[in-house]
């Protein structure tokens, strides 16, 4: 281990140390104010020996505090103020804990009452102190009467309303950067506290350059290997996730970093809206983690949370395969194996409560007719249908058309014609459109 | 004192309690009490008739101590995009110079020394590390461009390029082992060295079966492939996980499981009624026992017999026209060829088996390569471009994932002498070629890039475990949660790495 180590470990080590003075002195005051009634008589030998506890700390606390000041990067006004206080307090203390010792109280005889006054101002000089500290630590204005009258920006009520630097991308950099980057804290003499200051920089130039990902300092940094010296944030805070660079990025090249503007105004959302409706907490239902390996998929939102297990024990009793696709929201992929003899009749009604949860469905080779898939109608997020090798005719398409979510259908080897095809490529959703051994071809 | 003496005697004399011992035995009982709170557990979950979406219910259910239970409710993780798997295995390791790796500039450099720049001090064999020299060779093969992406491919796979614009090709895969059973055993199982289960089982504890009527997961090794290296049936065992999972190899040819047929003057109601007692013996023997393995006993002999009709039906080509026959090459009608096994593949496919393994073997070519790879291309190009066809028009391909690749590559430099028609190439795991298609991958893109002479990788590199968790993935499984406790320790498909590649994905 390295010297520098040490002192960095040392100087991490104040904020740490800095509580207990706080802790002590304040209970040296207590035990003082407690002892003028009679029943608190004997804790008064205490008062000294908690203040000597409190002034030992805090000579510690100044040590520590000292070397921590050597390493940041903090407002010197605010430091400057902090130290002497500080040192003061530590000063203060350890004379008032040498004169609350019984020998010197019986040589000088101070006034108790007088004591009692001094020790709340020993209070009071460390409340000052510590809020000047805090300052440090969080910026000025984290515990300031500006702090009660901010008004805090309504969440916004849709993706679309969103203003992508007001709701989406200054949220982002408060939340990860600004304890180092904002108020009295300006590492690397950089501030994220608004488009100004991030378009300024810091020593190592502009934050972020409208449409130049690579000369954007922030991003560039974000996105380095967390190993690397530069990468941020620094010291193993908690990085930006992926979705959070994500949306950065785009806010940097397609949006052209700007501010007051909501996606509803702005071009090329469709590739974010994903990202920063995860982001907004709008939808909840993606799966897996938005982070990890799972990735975001876009999951219909409109497919029930839940799923009555009933009739699915009475479909499997029927020979039908119920697969769980996702658990939440409850999607389900159902299959009737082919040449099942099982009747329409005889599992409509447990079809009919999943309708909903239904997303893949294959009822492939099972004799069905137009009739029989009226039923289809209803399944309104149906993704996969299988329904080929059935006697259907052009009639089914009129079932199929309005399914919204509807991505493939298959047809092979059933009566349909050219009409069905047309009349289902009027819904837009559909892509692919299965046609083998039928009369088209 | 007496009272203890007498106690033993009692123990040692009565046969009811030696019963009651074996039951209690310590790994007995452990087993059996965690499978009984599982099931209890699993019984609560199912008798409730709601999935609720409360977050009490689904975000943190509620652990039934039993670590398997708990992991398996779990899944799915994601919304699947692959329901069904066929990975054609070409075994020995196909050589990505003849086939789908372009490199253009070794025409210039034919014969010349393979630079140390280029080398970097990679191991060799000892088959080729001894060599005088190690002379760079082209290919022997013409490429040209196919499809809409122009993707060069050898002239020796004209079906496969045919199809093209349906593949996602990887030429960025690498791997660690550099001979033939650690790489192929890393491959399937995720470790070189044997005891793991198969990818296939890994499925298969995952996610069950979507066929009460045949296996999960089906092995087809084909009987054309030139049998250089050996096959183990461990490729597709089950390791530690419970033996119902291990792949049930199908023989090449025309019973390609024995004895399904009952023997002559014995009809299948007697079948039944024999299997009948024969599972009320075992559920005697489990019941004294309580051995999990009696149960994946009795689950195979229902299997079996299930399978006495399944798997004729499945068997039969009969209902098969003549232009599928055609389009599958002439190899098909030969029962047990890799011909034959992709029709069959489909079938098994058609009837959603979840994971069907094809293995051809004979991809070795360490000398004669010019002529060798030629045989095993024109063995297997067919008949794997119509596979896709035929899953394609069938519309099965929206939900099935093909995967085609051997367990590494080969060199660059000639293993043996270097003739103007003939070369070999020794094993190269530091890039190779595999593909993918249909269910959730993106279809006509080339992934990944390997240097001018296809030694090392340049872009976007793919580890082996990296596409085991891509294949997990599509199947809607999270391959850092899909665990099995075994010797105390919790073990996955990819050890502890792995990363899904995401830009393959759609």
């Amino acid at each position: 281990m390295t010297l520098g180590n040490i002192s960095t470990f040392s100087g991490h080590l104040h904020p740490l140390i800095v509580h207990l003075p706080i802790g002590f002195i304040l209970l040296a005051a207590i035990f003082n104010i407690l002892s003028y009634k009679k029943k608190y008589e004997s804790l008064k030998p205490a008062v000294s020996v908690t203040l000597f506890i409190g002034f030992i700390s805090a000579i510690l606390a100044c040590l520590f505090g000292y070397i921590l000041s050597l390493s940041g990067d903090y407002e010197k006004d605010i430091l400057l103020r902090h130290k002497l206080s500080g040192i003061t307090l530590a000063i203060i203390s350890g004379i008032l804990c040498y004169i609350s010792t019984e020998k010197v109280m019986r040589e000088v005889r101070i006034p108790k009452k007088l004591f009692s006054v001094l020790l709340l101002g020993v209070i009071a000089l460390m409340s000052y102190s510590g809020h000047e500290g805090a300052s440090l630590t969080h910026g000025n204005d984290y515990l300031s009467v500006h702090t009660l009258m901010q008004q805090v920006r309504n969440k916004p009520a849709s993706v679309q309303t969103a203003m992508i630097f007001e709701d989406v991308v200054a949220p982002i950099l408060q939340n990860k950067c600004a304890q180092c980057h904002q108020g009295s804290k300006l590492k690397g003499n950089f501030s994220v506290e608004n488009l100004q200051t991030l378009l300024k920089g810091g020593k190592s130039g502009p934050a972020i350059v409208p449409g130049k990902l690579a000369e954007s300092e922030l991003y560039k940094r974000v996105t380095l290997d967390p190993g690397h010296s530069d990468y941020m944030p620094a010291d193993g805070k908690p990085p930006l996730s992926k979705n959070e660079i994500q949306i950065i990025k785009w806010w940097i090249t397609k949006a052209g970093a700007v501010e007051g503007k909501t996606l509803a105004q702005l071009k090329d959302v469709d590739s974010i809206q994903m990202q920063v409706s995860t982001y907004l907490g709008f939808n909840k239902t993606t799966t897996g983690n938005a982070d990890g390996d799972g990735g975001t998929q876009a999951i219909n939102p409109d497919i029930p949370m839940q799923a009555d297990t009933l009739p699915m024990a009475h479909l499997r009793a029927k020979g039908l395969m119920v697969r769980l696709m996702l658990k939440k929201p409850v999607m389900l992929d159902i299959t009737l194996p082919a040449n099942s003899g099982v009747k329409m009749s005889e599992i409509k009604d447990d079809l009919i409560p999943l309708a909903k949860n239904i997303v893949w469905l294959n009822l492939s080779g099972n004799n069905f007719t137009d009739s029989d898939l009226h039923i289809i109608r209803s399944f309104v997020n149906l993704e996969k249908l299988r329904i080929e090798k059935n006697p259907i005719t052009d009639d089914v398409y009129d079932d199929l058309v309005s399914l919204q979510h509807l991505e493939a259908v298959n047809l092979n080897e059933t009566k349909i014609t050219a009409l069905t095809v047309d009349n289902l490529k009027k819904n837009t959703g559909i892509k692919r459109i299965y046609t083998w051994r039928t009369a088209i071809n | 004192m007496s009272d203890f003496h007498h106690d033993a005697e009692f123990r040692l004399h009565t046969p009811e309690f030696n019963e009651l011992n074996k039951k209690l035995d310590r790994r007995n009982f452990l087993t059996k009490t965690s499978l009984g709170i599982g099931a209890l557990a699993l019984g609560s979950l199912f008798g409730n008739r709601l999935f609720s979406s409360s977050p009490k219910a689904v975000s943190a259910p509620v652990s039934t101590g039993d670590l398997e239970a708990d992991i398996l409710r779990a899944l799915p993780h994601f919304a699947p995009k692959a329901k069904r798997v066929v990975y054609l295995f070409q075994s020995g390791g196909p050589s990505q110079f003849e086939t789908f790796d372009y490199k253009p500039v070794l025409a210039k450099l034919m014969g010349q020394n393979l630079p140390d720049s280029v080398r970097k001090g990679q191991r060799l064999t000892g088959m080729s590390a001894n060599q005088s020299a190690l002379p760079m060779v082209p290919s022997y093969y013409k490429f040209n461009q196919h499809g809409q992406n122009g993707t060069w491919m050898s002239e020796l796979m004209p079906f496969t390029a045919a199809v093209v614009d349906e593949l996602c090709i990887v030429k960025s895969m690498y791997s660690e082992a550099i001979n033939h059973d650690p790489a192929i055993t890393f491959f399937q199982t995720g470790n070189q060295l044997p005891g793991r289960p198969s990818i296939g089982s890994w499925v298969s504890y995952g996610l069950g079966s979507d066929n009460n009527n045949l296996p999960t997961f089906i092995v087809l090794v084909s009987k054309n492939g030139q049998k250089d290296q050996p096959l183990y049936a461990r490729l597709w065992g089950n390791g530690f996980l419970p033996s119902k999972h291990q792949g049930v190899q199908f023989r090449a040819g025309k019973d390609p499981v024995l004895f399904l047929n009952n023997p002559d003057g014995y009809d299948g109601k007697d079948r039944k009624e024999m299997l009948e007692y024969l599972s009320k013996l075992n559920q005697l023997q489990n019941a004294a026992y309580g051995d999990p393995e009696v149960d994946a006993r009795i689950a195979q002999y229902e299997m079996a017999y299930r399978m006495q009709t399944s798997v004729p039906e499945v068997m039969s080509t009969a209902d098969e026209p003549n232009e599928i026959f055609e389009m599958y090459g002439p190899d098909s009608r030969d029962a047990g060829t890799y011909a034959a096994n992709c029709l069959l593949a489909r079938k098994l496919l058609e009837k959603d088996v979840k994971f069907i393994q094809l293995y051809h073997q004979g991809w070795d070519q360490h000398s004669n390569l010019p002529s060798g790879i030629a045989t095993q291309c024109k063995a297997t190009d067919q008949a794997t471009a119509a596979l896709i066809k035929d899953l394609k028009q069938r519309g099965l391909l929206e939900d099935t994932l093909v995967i085609w690749g051997g367990e590494f590559g080969r060199t660059v430099y000639s293993q043996g002498k270097l003739t103007a028609n003939d070369y070999g190439r020794d094993h190269h795991p530091r890039c190779f070629t595999m593909w993918m298609a249909g269910a959730g991958v993106k279809p006509g893109i080339t992934y990944g890039e390997t240097d001018d002479f296809s030694y090392n990788i340049v872009k976007d590199p793919v580890h082996v475990h990296d596409f085991q968790a891509t294949l997990l993935h599509l199947m809607g499984i999270d391959h850092e949660r899909l665990t099995y406790k075994f010797q105390g320790r919790r073990f996955r498909l990819t050890d502890v790495e792995g990363k899904v590649v995401k830009d393959i994905l759609t």
